[in-house]
C-alpha cells in the first residue's frame, strides 16, 4: 500500500488532477474543502514524491501556482486503486 | 488500513472522479452566445426569405454578429488559457467538439450553398452541428446537455413537417432553447 496516498487530502488531490489538465491551488482548496495551510503541506510532500508538477503563472498580477498530475503519479495512483480493491475483495472473501 | 476505510476512500475517489466528468467548469458561455448567434441567424434568415426585411441588411448583420461571436470566442477562451482555474481533460475534448462543428458549419455555409440552398437547409446545418456538440457533452452523464440535443431533434423533425417560414421560425426556437438554454442553464447552474 503507498503511503502516501493513505491521506485522503492527498488522495483527494490525486482524484481531482486525474481527470484535469492542470488545476489551481484556489480551484483544489474549494474542491477539497480544507485550508491554505492544510493543503500546501499535502501538495508539498506530493510535489516531493514526483506525483504532481506545480507551475506559477501571473493573474491579474497575482501569483497563481498550477498544477498537474504526473505520469508516477497516474501509475502510483492506479497502482494504489489496485491494492484498495484487493484489500476489500481479500476481506469481502474472508467474511 | 482495514476493508471500512479502503471502502471509503474508492467512493472518495470515485465521487470527485464521477462530478469532474459531469461537469462543464468553463465554456457554458460560448454555447449561450453561438446558441444566440445560431437563432437570431435562423430568424433574420427566415424574414429576409420571406421579405419582412432586406437581404442586404441580413447579410450584414450576419456578418457582425458572426465576427462578434468569433471576438467573443476568442477573448474569452484566452481569458481561461491565462486566468482560468482549471481546465479538466474532458473540458478540453467538449471545447474541441465545440470548435470543431462551428469550424465545418461555418466552412459548409460559405461553399456548399448550392446544396444547401434554402435557409431552412442552411438552418438545419447548423442544428446538426449543434445536436452533436449537446449529445457528445450528454454522453458523458450531463442531463442538461441532453434535454438540450433532443430539444434540437424536436425542432428539426417538427420543421420536416411544417412549411417555410413556420420551418425557420421553428429551427430557431430550436437553437435558442437548446443551445442557448444549455448555455444559460450551465451558467446558473455554477452560480
Amino acid at each position: 500500500m503507498n503511503e502516501l496516498l493513505l491521506s485522503k487530502i492527498r488522495l483527494g488531490i490525486i482524484a481531482e488532477l486525474l481527470s484535469s489538465d492542470w488545476i489551481a491551488f484556489s480551484a483544489l482548496q474549494r474542491a477539497l474543502e480544507t485550508t491554505n495551510g492544510n493543503l500546501g503541506a499535502h501538495l508539498s510532500k506530493l510535489l516531493d514524491a514526483g506525483y504532481v508538477a506545480e507551475e506559477k503563472t501571473f493573474v491579474d498580477r497575482r501569483p497563481q501556482s498550477r498544477y498537474r498530475l504526473t505520469n508516477a503519479g497516474r501509475d502510483a495512483f492506479s497502482a494504489h486503486v489496485r491494492d484498495l480493491q484487493e484489500l476489500l475483495g481479500a476481506s469481502g472473501a474472508k467474511e | 488500513m482495514d476493508a471500512s476505510e479502503a471502502r471509503e476512500h474508492l467512493e472518495l475517489v470515485e465521487r470527485i472522479i464521477a462530478q469532474s466528468a459531469q461537469r462543464l467548469h468553463v465554456g457554458a458561455e460560448f454555447f449561450l452566445v453561438w446558441g444566440l448567434f445560431g437563432a437570431t441567424c435562423d430568424g433574420l434568415f427566415t424574414a429576409a426569405e420571406s421579405g419582412s426585411i432586406s437581404t442586404g441588411v441580413t447579410l450584414v448583420a450576419y456578418a457582425v454578429l458572426l465576427l462578434a461571436a468569433v471576438a467573443f470566442s476568442v477573448l474569452r477562451a484566452r481569458y481561461y488559457r491565462e486566468c482560468g482555474e482549471r481546465m479538466s481533460l474532458l473540458q478540453r475534448e467538449y471545447l474541441n467538439v465545440l470548435w470543431l462543428t462551428i469550424a465545418l458549419a461555418t466552412v459548409a455555409t460559405f461553399t456548399t450553398f448550392n446544396i444547401f440552398s434554402s435557409v431552412v437547409a442552411r438552418g438545419s446545418l447548423w442544428s446538426f452541428a449543434e445536436a452533436i456538440v449537446l449529445f457528445y457533452v450528454g454522453m458523458h452523464g450531463n442531463r442538461r446537455a441532453q434535454i438540450g440535443g433532443i430539444v434540437i431533434l424536436a425542432s428539426l423533425i417538427a420543421a420536416n413537417f411544417v412549411p417555410f417560414p413556420g420551418a425557420g421560425w421553428i429551427l430557431a426556437a430550436g437553437v435558442l432553447l437548446g443551445y442557448a438554454g444549455f448555455g444559460a442553464a450551465e451558467l446558473i447552474a455554477r452560480e
